[in-house]
């Protein structure tokens, strides 16, 4: 009974709470590729997320269930369903996604506290988009080769990364993440919970606050995301081999496409081969 | 003059930007072309096929190569009749991705030289993206999470994608439902002068938020019944039990077209490895 009565949830319920994220969460990532975005100068207004939905449920309910969610959601909904998978590279935004949200829900004590509520969605917001932005200037580091040497690139990607960040958080964190968290959280709490069958979180149900466990968490997650980024990304053995290897050896393409070919035509003679019996048969 | 044009084309972009369209796209493309060349073949192949041109590229900075490989994707995507909206949303991502960067290097003091590493990052990442949009637009979700599955991708990501491709419709017409009863109880400002405009952008925005309080309480409801049906059917057992998998997994097989699919895209390949090792 000790166990139910705490907000460590039931499994069930994790997965209801799994569910109801990544179906809220993945509905708004799909509109937000929708809203147009308009620019003021050289300010950029967008819509950049919807990532108050997480905020939020992270905050009421288990967060790390909302938070695997709101990834997953992200990933199955604006990615793979209007398939835009980019491979192995989805794993860094599903991680940092990951850890925005989990951070901004172990914060939260007591969802009435509209103080520590706010504190929240815009330290979980803020640290998804920074972590977003150091793998951001990584990957155009390493995916242009001589990057060093085009003239201006390297000023213009710090430049670009930086201020896409500050002007992210200052307009999607702000009138996206923080203001919408600051009204659901407040109404919805002592409201939702008992649709999924549970207690509201209170400061003896509440998980325990950030400590070093959650932070090792997070930065070990951090280094998966940022090594598949740049795994994705770079290559750069891989790159000398192929010049070292284009240079000496027409023969050896020659050689590759006919077996290429040879392949293809056997598979044609057996394909024909294995289509004569059954209209024999027909 | 040209503002006007300017106005009409937003106008009719927004047109044409409905729920019920986006509505449409997304059935279109989930449902819609089961009977194309490419939602045909076996998921497992298309996957590897997928693994290869979505990784390859990366690594590899030959011009020739990478022509070849976006040529391939281009083919096959045509082949995979994929939704008009999913090929624009292709092309702005690709245009932000580097378009972008470029004119901004250029206002760093750049110049034409910039051009050459960012047309190959430019291809590197069209040719990914076109071949995740074949595979992952031209599969049957549903063949696609088996696809997944039999790589031994966690249950939870196959549950998801056909769980997703059920759900987003309704959600999208109770989302949609919740809008309009909003905006027939609602006084929206008025959008005549530009401060009006603002005003009334504003209003639109703040309705979207405020629609999510009645949906996030809805879907709640909904998603503790989904939980519940699935739990009668024991899926959290299903879902690790090993005869299962395979009883799931026993519509997927291998036919010559599988394989003539891959042969040809190789044979290409090996077309734009020998052109680049001639030039």
């Amino acid at each position: 009974m000790e166990t139910t009565k705490r907000e460590a949830a039931t499994q069930s319920q994790k997965l209801m709470v799994f569910v109801l994220t990544m179906a809220l969460y993945g509905l708004a990532t799909l509109l937000t590729e929708l809203i147009p975005s308009f620019q003021a100068g050289i300010v950029e207004f967008s819509v950049e997320y919807f990532l108050f939905i997480p905020l939020t449920l992270a905050m009421l309910f288990d967060p790390l269930s909302a938070a695997l969610g709101a990834a997953t959601g992200e990933l199955v909904f604006s990615e793979i369903m209007l398939g835009q998978f980019g491979g192995l590279g989805e794993l860094e935004k599903f991680l940092t996604v990951t850890i925005g949200v989990y951070v901004a829900g172990r914060m939260v004590k007591n969802p009435a506290n509209r103080a520590m509520v706010g504190v929240a969605a815009i330290t979980g917001t803020g640290l998804q988009l920074f972590l977003g932005m150091l793998v951001d200037i990584m990957k155009v580091q390493f995916a242009v080769e001589d990057f060093e040497a085009v003239a201006g690139l390297p000023e213009s990607v710090f430049a670009t990364e930086g201020f896409a960040f500050l002007n992210d958080l200052l307009f999607s964190g702000i009138l996206f993440c923080l203001l919408p968290t600051l009204f659901l959280v407040p109404r919805l709490y002592g409201k939702i919970e008992p649709l999924l069958g549970m207690q509201p979180r209170t400061e003896k149900t509440f998980l325990g606050g950030i400590n070093v466990k959650v932070i090792l968490g997070c930065l070990a997650a951090f280094v998966v995301a940022a090594g598949a980024e740049l795994l994705a990304t770079s290559g750069m053995p891989l790159i000398e081999w192929e010049a070292d290897w284009a240079e000496s050896s027409t023969a050896l393409a020659v050689g590759i496409v006919a077996a290429a070919v040879l392949s293809v035509i056997v598979l044609l003679v057996i394909k024909k081969r294995a289509e004569k019996p059954q209209r024999a048969q027909a | 003059m040209e503002m006007k044009a300017k106005k009409k084309l937003s106008e009719n972009i927004l047109d044409k930007f409905t729920i019920d369209f986006l509505r449409s796209q997304v059935l279109k493309n989930a449902y819609g072309n089961d009977d194309t060349v490419i939602a045909k073949l076996d998921p497992r192949i298309l996957i590897v096929w997928y693994l290869f041109l979505g990784l390859v590229p990366w690594f590899v900075s030959d011009i020739y190569f990478l022509m070849g490989c976006f040529l391939l994707v281009v083919v096959t995507t045509m082949l995979a009749r994929v939704a008009g909206l999913v090929l624009f949303l292709f092309g702005i991502g690709v245009f932000s991705q580097t378009g972008y960067l470029f004119i901004v290097t250029l206002l760093f003091g750049g110049d034409a030289s910039a051009i050459a590493p960012l047309l190959t990052l430019t291809l590197k990442v069209a040719c990914c993206s076109l071949a995740s949009i074949t595979v992952f637009s031209g599969l049957d979700p549903d063949r696609l999470s088996n696809g997944l599955m039999w790589f031994g991708c966690p249950e939870r990501l196959s549950f998801s994608i056909s769980y997703a491709y059920r759900i987003l419709p309704m959600l999208m017409e109770e989302f949609q439902n919740i809008l309009l009863s909003f905006r027939l109880r609602g006084n929206p400002p008025a959008s005549q002068t530009f401060w009006g405009k603002v005003k009334y952008l504003a209003y639109q925005v703040k309705t979207i938020m405020h629609a999510f309080y009645p949906l996030m309480l809805n879907t709640a409801k909904r998603s503790r019944t989904t939980v519940e049906a699935l739990e009668i059917k024991g899926y959290r057992l299903a879902a690790t039990d090993k005869r299962v998998k395979k009883m799931r997994l026993a519509s997927l097989k291998v036919t010559w077209d599988d394989l003539m699919f891959l042969a040809v895209s190789f044979l290409w390949i090996s077309l734009s490895i020998l052109a680049s090792t001639i030039f």
